[in-house]
């Protein structure tokens, strides 16, 4: 199944996890979503964030991986 | 009308013309955060909200019956929402006496029409949807084609000719009423659940209107804001205060949901 993408580098709270949010409301239970986050308060919000909403997520360098629950 | 009402309503015409933003939301282009996301993004954040939510908002179509202390905060929050279409029906003109309570009514509005001083408000606030004043008296035939109608009345008589009207239309409802430090809140689909005839088979002997009884301001806000939110679950399909009302008593702070059950022979919706 293909990944998904999403740059969220140039956003801000709480626009980084609206933006998220939305892309995964748009896809499949199971679809992975790689998201490219900026250092700090993204990086420690958005799989925090995701994590809470029931997915699975995994975090690698400045990528959150975010398997839709 | 005054000059200095003229020049109120020119420069809040031309201040909601400056904000107006292209309707079209622009979710679809993968890394642009448009207006449309950024004007709901502290409710499309909520896990209880989504796009297809918001969509759905956005696709409907809801009046608004009275433009008074109810009615401001109802349009007001239901605006900000994003509900496609908004219509506002009032067939008063604004008073002094309004403005402690009718928040959507400013003191150059006196002798407005209440339909167009809110409408002028509202699309101040979100120019990107559809508002429609209506400066007449409630009729039957207005719920027609509405996905929800808002009950921000002030009488019983009135609120069972709303009430009569949406369940033969099969219109959802949000009923209300606030007099004095209280009020009361009641969510309605016609023919699935409880209607306020249901709740309420006839009008209390002693039954005040707020123009008798007076009303705090900020009584009248929670109450109408309790309104919105359950006008905002029904249109999004979440659970709502069916079958129930919320008995609100603001001077002890007391809320008290009271269950109710459809009436088989009830004479406005049994055959809804």
């Amino acid at each position: 199944m293909a990944v998904r993408t999403l740059d969220i580098t140039a956003l801000t709270c709480p626009m980084t996890w609206v933006r998220t949010k939305l892309e995964l409301e748009r896809m499949a239970p199971g679809e992975a979503l790689e998201v490219r986050c900026a250092e700090g308060e993204a990086l420690e919000n958005v799989p925090r964030s995701a994590a809470a909403a029931g997915h699975e997520v995994r975090v690698s360098g400045p990528i959150v991986r975010i398997v839709r629950r | 009308m005054s000059s200095d009402r003229r020049a109120f309503f020119r420069t809040l015409a031309s201040a909601a013309r400056d904000v107006a933003q292209p309707a079209a939301p622009d979710v679809e282009a993968p890394d642009a955060v448009g207006p449309w996301l950024d004007r709901y993004s502290r409710q499309l954040v909520l896990p209880e909200w989504s796009e297809a939510a918001q969509r759905t908002l956005a696709a409907a179509s809801v009046l608004v019956v009275g433009a008074g202390a109810l009615g401001s905060p109802v349009a007001t929050y239901l605006a900000g929402a994003g509900v496609g279409r908004l219509g506002i029906v009032d067939d008063g003109d604004v008073e002094l006496s309004n403005l402690h309570r009718q928040h959507l009514h400013f003191t150059p509005d006196l002798g407005v029409p209440k339909a167009r001083s809110a409408v002028a408000k509202l699309a101040y606030l979100n120019p990107e949807i559809v508002i429609e004043p209506y400066q007449a008296a409630f009729g039957a035939a207005m719920v027609e084609g509405h996905d929800l109608v808002v009950d921000c009345t002030d009488s019983f008589t009135a609120r069972y000719a709303v009430n009569a009207a949406c369940c033969a239309a099969r219109v959802p409802l949000v009923e209300a009423g606030v007099v004095g430090m209280s009020g009361l809140v009641m969510a309605i689909r016609p023919g699935e659940t409880a209607c306020y005839r249901c709740a309420f088979p006839a009008p209390p002997a002693d039954a005040a209107s707020c123009a008798e009884a007076g009303v705090l301001g900020p009584a009248a806000g929670v109450v109408g804001s309790l309104q919105a939110l359950e006008a905002l679950k029904l249109l999004a399909g979440l659970p709502a205060l069916t079958d129930a009302f919320l008995q609100v008593d603001l001077a002890g702070l007391d809320f008290l949901r009271v269950a109710v059950r459809r009436r088989p022979q009830c004479p406005d919706c049994s055959a809804a």
